[in-house]
C-alpha cells in the first residue's frame, strides 16, 4: 500500500508535469501567426489612439489646453489612426 | 507529503528553470513554435513546483514537525494557527521561499494572461522571470533551505515559538503585500528587457506595463502603510515611522516607481522618456532585490557579519549582474531608445512630471545614502557611524514638501505648453485657497514647515476640487446631465486620470497626519490603583490592576480612566504587560510584550504603554502619548488605495 502511495505521488508531481511539458514536441510543426500577431498589434493601437482623442476631448473641454494646440494634436493623432486602419485593411 | 519532498520539489524546480531558459534561448534561434510552448510550459512547471514547496513548508509549520529546523525555530505547540501561517515568512530561507512563490503567482499570471499577445516579447519575459526564479532557487537549495532537518543529535519536544510582536494580524498581512509589491516589478521589469533586445519601442508594452506596475506600486504603498500601521500599535514608541533601514528598504523602490507609474504616462501618450522609464524600472527592480538584500544579508547589523554570511554575497552579485546587463543593454539599444520628440515648453505638463520624476529619484539617493552611511563608514574608516531621523527628516521634509506642491501644479499644467491665460485661470483659486489657509495659521501662532504644509495640503486640495468641478461642468455643458450622472460618468470614462487625483487626494491627507506629528506630546509615570496623573489635557486614573493566564502568555492588565481637564468622562483605556512563553522552565526564554491600547479620534490619539509592573507594591508604570491627526495617515492610506483601485479599474474595451 505503501508503495502505491509513493508511487502515485511520484506519477501526479512528477511524471504529470513532465508529459505536460514535452508534449508540444511532439506536435507537428505550428504554423506561424505573424499575420495575426500584427492585427491584433495594430488594432490595439487604433484603441489606444481613439483613447487618447476622447482624453485630448475632454482637456479640451474644461479648457486644459488651448484651441490651437488642440487642433494640431487632434489632427496628428487621426493621421495616425487613419494609417493604422490603412494598415489593417491591407492585411 | 514528507518534508523530502518540499526539498525535491524545490530542486525540480531548479533544473525547469534551466531548461526554460535554455529551451526559449533555441526558440530565439530558430523560431519553432513547439519549442516556445514547451519554454512556456517548463516554465510554469517551476511555478508549479514552487507551489508544492510552499504548500508542504506551510502544512510542516501548522503540524508542528520540529523535525523540520525551520519549523522548530519559528513556532511553538502554543503558537496558534494562524501565525503558524505567517511563520512561512518570519525566517530568513522561509521569506525566500515565500518571495519565490509570490513570483511564481505573478509568471504565471503573465504567461496565462499573454498566451496571444506580445508573442515576440514573451519568450524574453519569461526568460527573465526565470532567471530571478533560477536566483531565489539557487538560494533556497543551496544556502539557506527551508527543508534542512533538525540537527540529529537530539530531540525537539517544543519549538522556540514566534517572536510576540509577530503575534499580529497585521504583521500577519503586512510582508505578504509588501512582498507582492517587491516581486511585482520583475514584471515590468522583464518587459523592459524584452523590449529592449527586441527593440521594441512601441507604446503597446509600455500600456501593458502600466496595470503591472500600478499593481505592484499598490501593494507595496499598502505594504509599507501597514508596516507603520504595526510599528504604531505594536512597537510601542508611539510613531509609524523610524527611517529604520527595514523600512527604507522598502521606501525606495516606492519612491522610484512612483515616478515611473508618472512617467510612463509621457510615453504612452507621447513617446519621449524612453530612457529614462528604461533607467527608472531597472533602478526600481534592482532596489526590490538590494531591499530584499539589505534585510536579509545582515549587513545592516555589521559589515563582518555580512562577509561572514554566505548570502549576503550571492545578493550583493546578483544586484551588481542585474545593474551592469541592464544598463549594458541600454547603452547597446541606446539609438532604439533615442526619442525623436523634445519638451516644448517649462510650462508643460510634461515638464510637471519630468520635474517630479527628478524629485523623487532625488530623495530616493538622500534615503540610500542616509540607510547605507553606516555601512560605507564601518567599511572605509572602520567605524559605524550611524545617521537618525534628524538627518532624513532634514533632508526629507523640503523635499516632501516640494513633492506635495508638484502633485498641485502637475494637473493644472497642459500638455505641450501653458498659455498665460490658462496658467493665470487653472492657478487662482487653489493659490488663493493656500494663501487664507497659511494666513490664518500664522495669525493662530503657527511658524515654519507646519504652516506650509497645511497651506500646501489646501493648494492641492483646491486643485483637484477645481479639475474635479470643471470636468463635471464640462460635461453637464456637452450632454446637459445632473451632476452625478456627470461625476460617474466623467471619472468612468478617465479611470486613470480622476483615480490619480483620488490617489493626490490621500496624498494630502497623510502629509496633515505626518505634520501632526509636530505637536505630539507625552509623559511617563508610576501609578498605584486610584491615583492619577495629568498628560496634554487628560486625567488618567488607575482603577484597577488584573492579571489572566492565556494559552500563549501571561498578562497584567490596567483599567486606565480618562477625563478631560472639565471632569467628563473620555474613554477607558487597558494596556497590557504580558510575558510571553511563560511557561518556560528557563526564565531567559520567557518574553516581556507591551501591548498598547489607543483611543482615535480625527484629532488625536491617546496612546497608552503599560511599560512595567511592580506586583509586590501593584505599582503601574504607564506611558502616555497624544499624538495629534495620526489617523489622518491612515485615512489617507485608504484614499490612495481607493483612488488607485478606482484608476485600474479595468475598461469594457479591455
Amino acid at each position: 500500500m505503501d508503495i502505491i502511495k509513493e508511487y502515485g505521488f511520484i506519477i501526479i508531481f512528477f511524471i504529470m508535469p513532465v508529459i505536460f511539458v514535452i508534449q508540444p514536441l511532439f506536435l507537428p510543426m505550428i504554423e506561424e501567426k505573424k499575420n495575426q500577431l500584427s492585427v491584433d498589434g495594430l488594432k490595439r493601437k487604433k484603441l489606444l489612439i481613439y483613447r487618447q482623442i476622447k482624453e485630448l476631448e475632454m482637456d479640451h473641454d474644461i479648457g486644459n489646453i488651448n484651441e490651437s494646440d488642440y487642433k494640431l494634436s487632434r489632427e496628428a493623432l487621426k493621421q495616425d489612426v487613419s494609417e493604422i486602419i490603412t494598415k489593417l485593411n491591407s492585411l | 507529503m514528507t518534508p523530502i519532498a518540499g526539498s525535491v520539489a524545490l530542486n525540480l524546480a531548479f533544473g525547469f528553470s534551466i531548461l526554460t531558459v535554455l529551451t526559449l534561448f533555441l526558440y530565439n534561434k530558430n523560431g519553432d513554435e513547439r519549442l516556445f510552448l514547451t519554454g512556456q510550459r517548463l516554465a510554469l512547471g517551476i511555478s508549479f513546483f514552487v507551489f508544492l514547496a510552499t504548500f508542504i513548508l506551510a502544512y510542516q509549520l501548522v503540524q508542528s514537525n520540529f523535525d523540520i529546523d525551520y519549523v522548530a525555530r519559528y513556532t511553538s505547540l502554543e503558537t496558534p494557527v494562524v501565525y503558524k501561517i505567517s511563520a512561512l515568512w518570519a525566517g530568513q530561507s522561509g521569506s525566500l521561499l515565500f518571495w519565490l512563490f509570490i513570483l511564481s503567482i505573478y509568471t504565471t499570471i503573465v504567461i496565462l494572461q499573454n498566451q496571444q499577445k506580445h508573442n515576440s516579447l514573451m519568450p524574453w519575459v519569461i526568460i527573465t522571470l526565470a532567471i530571478v526564479q533560477m536566483f531565489f532557487l539557487v538560494l533556497t537549495n543551496y544556502v539557506t533551505n527551508p527543508f534542512k532537518p533538525t540537527d540529529a543529535d537530539f530531540i525537539v519536544s517544543n519549538g522556540n515559538g514566534l517572536n510576540p510582536l509577530l503575534q499580529n494580524v497585521t504583521m500577519a498581512i503586512h510582508p505578504p503585500t509588501l512582498y507582492l509589491g517587491y516581486v511585482g516589478f520583475s514584471v515590468p521589469f522583464g518587459f523592459a528587457i524584452s523590449a529592449m533586445i527586441n527593440r521594441d519601442t512601441s507604446p503597446l508594452w509600455i500600456q501593458s506595463i502600466r496595470r503591472w506596475s500600478l499593481v505592484a506600486w499598490l501593494f507595496l504603498s499598502i505594504g509599507i502603510i501597514l508596516g507603520g500601521w504595526w510599528a504604531y500599535r505594536e512597537l510601542g514608541w508611539g510613531g509609524y515611522w523610524a527611517w529604520d533601514p527595514v523600512e527604507n528598504a522598502s521606501f525606495m523602490p516606492w519612491l522610484t516607481a512612483t515616478a515611473f507609474v508618472h512617467s510612463i504616462i509621457i510615453q504612452e501618450k507621447k513617446d519621449m522618456l524612453r530612457v529614462w522609464n528604461m533607467v527608472l524600472i531597472i533602478i526600481t527592480f534592482t532596489l526590490c532585490i538590494f531591499g530584499t538584500f539589505l534585510t536579509r544579508s545582515g549587513v545592516m547589523s555589521s559589515v563582518h557579519s555580512f562577509t561572514g554570511s554566505s548570502l549576503g554575497p550571492i545578493f550583493l552579485t546578483f544586484v551588481f549582474s542585474i545593474m551592469i546587463v541592464s544598463f549594458g543593454m541600454m547603452y547597446f539599444r541606446r539609438n532604439d531608445l533615442r526619442s525623436t520628440k523634445k519638451m516644448e515648453s517649462f510650462t508643460s505638463r510634461e515638464s510637471g512630471f519630468l520635474f517630479n520624476n527628478m524629485i523623487f529619484v532625488v530623495m530616493c539617493f538622500a534615503v540610500f545614502w542616509g540607510t547605507l552611511f553606516p555601512v560605507f563608514s564601518e567599511a572605509i574608516r572602520g567605524t559605524k557611524i550611524t545617521v537618525g531621523p534628524p538627518f532624513f527628516n532634514q533632508i526629507n521634509i523640503p523635499i516632501g514638501l516640494i513633492l506635495l506642491a508638484l502633485t498641485g501644479i502637475g494637473p493644472l499644467l497642459a500638455w505641450r505648453k501653458t498659455g498665460k491665460k490658462i496658467l493665470i485661470r487653472n492657478f487662482t483659486f487653489p493659490i488663493i485657497t493656500g494663501l487664507i489657509v497659511a494666513i490664518l495659521l500664522l495669525i493662530i501662532g503657527l511658524r515654519g514647515a507646519v504652516v506650509i504644509s497645511f497651506s500646501l495640503g489646501a493648494f492641492v486640495t483646491a486643485t483637484i476640487t477645481t479639475e474635479f468641478t470643471r470636468g463635471i461642468q464640462a460635461r453637464r455643458k456637452k450632454f446637459n446631465e445632473s451632476i452625478i450622472t456627470a461625476l460617474i460618468k466623467m471619472v468612468s470614462k478617465n479611470r486613470s486620470r480622476y483615480g490619480g487625483y483620488v490617489v493626490h487626494l490621500g496624498i494630502v491627507f497623510m502629509f496633515v497626519g505626518f505634520t501632526g506629528h509636530a505637536f505630539d506630546q507625552e509623559k511617563e509615570f508610576s501609578l498605584k490603583v486610584g491615583e492619577s496623573n495629568h498628560v496634554a489635557g487628560y486625567n488618567f486614573k488607575l482603577i484597577q490592576m488584573s492579571e489572566t493566564e492565556r494559552p500563549n502568555h501571561y498578562a497584567w492588565i490596567s483599567d486606565l480612566r480618562v477625563t478631560n481637564d472639565e471632569g467628563k468622562f473620555v474613554t477607558n483605556l487597558h494596556p497590557e504587560k504580558r510575558i510571553y512563553f511563560h511557561r518556560n522552565p528557563d526564565p531567559n526564554r520567557r518574553q516581556p510584550h507591551s501591548e498598547l491600547d489607543i483611543y482615535t479620534t480625527m484629532n488625536r490619539d491617546i496612546y497608552s504603554i503599560f511599560s512595567g509592573v511592580d506586583s509586590e507594591n501593584s505599582v503601574a508604570f504607564i506611558k502616555i502619548m497624544v499624538n495629534p491627526l495620526v489617523q489622518w495617515v491612515w485615512l489617507g492610506g485608504y484614499i490612495l488605495v481607493f483612488g488607485t483601485i478606482v484608476a485600474l479599474w479595468p475598461r469594457k474595451d479591455q
